[in-house]
């Protein structure tokens, strides 16, 4: 009987716990959101936005790798599925924005099924070949797609985005939509983290052969997962292709989707905030330290080669991981000078 | 005797080398089967082939009268057949709880209901390891990652278990402790096949015994008789005593 008490307050623990992970996101993101009220540069508002979008995938790729282990090098194609998936639909049929975000995340989810039901039969580097060939497959056609997908000169978006009348397209309006579809992603990807099948993705990045010996379906789930980060990158195709007002094959080749894979390692997969330190890091801090683009990319390099060695888990675990041992530390120092504490 | 699991003239071939060469065995239900072997002589692989991790070369196994040869690894702990490994015993970064509980989840497919063991907390506790359900896996003790590891292939509700080296490691004390489990087990309804070469731990557990060498089955049947087969000695001990 006690067995089954431990088990109850444990689950209890638990929901508390998952609680106060979102909380932190939340705060982090209502606090954001405060920031048009500061009148902001535009430029600070662009890249601010920009970083959004790449967030919004990023809560995608944590899935993917925090959760189930498995590197995407090639997910910026995903997010070009979802950008010229909704610069067609405006084009040729004149869909908006709103419908574009499903209809995006649907192609995107295709897509990476495409992508990962012959790649996933290969595990580890090899799968992260296969998504780096694959993304460079999709410039590839991108850039003869002719007249179609606008070949290496890309599409324009006519369409601006238009939420009860009103036309969303001003710097500080844009910004908080992004906000809110981060939001979303957040929760989403805590949703997920949190669920049972959250759980069984741990278990196949833990020990894929125990997994499958108590009958989980690794293959199946793993190609699950990366369905589920490819709708990710397709809404955030969508906010891309309407912020940029021009998408070309060139956004979605392979540096930007090492990018994607460095934000999200700097930031750390496994926690709910790291996606979002990630994207915020890598895409101001050129901007503060004022470098150029070159500059930038040594940066980068150096950036991932700390990470992995000092901090393999991402700044945010590794933040967490300082803030522990601290607490321990300070903990520690007090007890042993306490006399009535030795005494027990 | 009813033979639950019966495999027939199983072979597997790694590239050039004979790993199974036509092995025959067959599991009764409601015993505790030993195959014993000096390294090499194919225990694993035989393991390894039934529950799919390797696909066989030639040969059936027949389960229940069920065909099941080549099925893939994640069907078999649907089908009622659990098993545990050598290493890899359990995931290092989760919780002890969390560990069982995934593996209660997906043993949906299995068709026993009238299981001793239904909630994960019943698990840990007929282990015996309940008071570490917080803890992560990865800092277990080798003794109760071994238990976490049994605890895992109970939760598939099994017919039958087959434990590759369940003692490896273990330490006299924490041996008795999983034997006196195992032995539980034909009582509930699993049966047991054992994969070891510790001598005295198969004495303790098997009433029968079948011997592999070089990837052929030598001998089979009661344990006495086996531990003085002529061929067994030899393999064992480079002839008679």
């Amino acid at each position: 009987m006690e067995v089954y008490e431990h088990d109850r307050s444990n689950t209890m623990i638990k929901s508390v716990s998952s609680l106060r992970s979102l909380a932190p996101v939340l705060i982090v993101l209502l606090l954001l959101a405060l920031v048009p009220l500061f009148s902001p540069s535009n430029r600070f508002l662009s890249l601010a936005i920009s970083a959004g979008i790449n967030i919004i995938a990023l809560y995608g790729l944590s899935v993917l790798f925090g959760q189930t282990g498995i590197l995407s090098m090639g997910h910026a194609a995903l997010v070009g599925v979802g950008a010229y998936t909704a610069a067609l639909l405006a084009r040729d049929f004149d869909i908006g924005f709103w419908v574009s975000i499903p209809v995006a995340g649907i192609m995107a989810a295709i897509v990476a099924a495409i992508i990962g039901i012959p790649s996933l039969r290969v595990s580890g580097h090899h799968f992260v070949i296969m998504t780096f060939a694959f993304g460079q497959l999709l410039t590839i056609i991108l850039t003869n797609g002719g007249d179609f997908t606008g070949a290496a000169s890309g599409l324009d978006m006519g369409k601006p985005v238009t939420m009860f009348g009103a036309d969303l397209d001003a710097l500080p309006r844009f910004y908080l939509l992004v906000v809110a579809f981060v939001t979303v992603s957040a929760v989403a990807s805590w949703a997920i983290i949190h669920s049972s099948y959250g759980r069984t993705l741990r278990a196949i990045r833990e020990n894929e052969k125990l997994a499958a010996a108590l009958g989980i379906d690794v293959g199946r789930h793993k190609i699950g997962a990366f369905i589920v980060s490819g709708v990710f990158a397709g809404v955030s195709g969508v906010l891309l292709a309407y912020f940029l007002r021009h998408i070309s094959p060139g956004q979605f080749a392979s540096f930007p989707s090492i990018y994607l894979a460095l934000m999200v390692m700097i930031g750390g997969a496994r926690l709910l905030l790291g996606p979002l330190a990630g994207g915020i890091l890598v895409s101001f801090l050129p901007e503060v330290l004022n470098l150029d683009p070159v500059q930038s990319r040594i940066l980068y390099g150096a950036c991932l080669i700390a990470v992995i060695l000092f901090l393999p888990n991402g700044v945010i675990a590794g933040i967490a991981d300082g803030w522990t041992w601290l607490v321990r530390m300070s903990k520690r120092r007090p007890a042993a000078g306490n006399v009535s504490e030795v005494g027990r | 005797m009813n033979a639950i699991l019966d495999i027939k003239g199983l072979r597997k071939h790694f590239g050039g080398v004979t790993a199974l060469s036509g092995v025959d065995l067959a599991i009764n239900e409601g015993e505790i089967l030993g195959v014993v072997g000096p390294n090499g002589s194919g225990k694993t692989t035989l393991f390894n082939v039934v529950t799919g991790v390797h696909k066989p070369t030639a040969g059936t196994v027949t389960w229940k009268g069920k065909d099941i040869t080549g099925i893939p690894a994640n069907q078999i702990s649907g089908n009622g057949i659990g098993y545990t490994f050598q290493q890899a015993m359990a995931f290092p970064g989760l919780t002890v709880l969390e560990n069982v509980q995934i593996a209660t989840e997906h043993s949906a497919a299995s068709t026993r209901t009238d299981f001793a063991w239904p909630t994960p907390a019943a698990l840990l506790d007929f282990v015996g390891i309940s008071g570490l359900a917080r803890e992560k896996a990865g800092i277990l003790p080798f003794g109760s990652l071994r238990l976490l590891g049994l605890a895992l292939a109970l939760a598939t509700r099994p017919s039958l278990l087959l434990l590759d080296e369940p003692a490896a490691g273990l330490n006299d004390r924490e041996t008795a402790a999983l034997v006196g489990l195992v032995q539980q087990f034909p009582a509930h309804g699993i049966s047991v096949c054992v994969i070891d070469h510790d001598m005295k731990l198969m004495q303790m557990l098997c009433k029968r015994l079948a011997v592999l060498d070089f990837g052929a089955k030598i001998a089979d049947g009661p344990t006495a008789d086996v531990l003085h087969d002529k061929k067994v000695l030899e393999v064992y001990l480079g002839g008679e005593l």
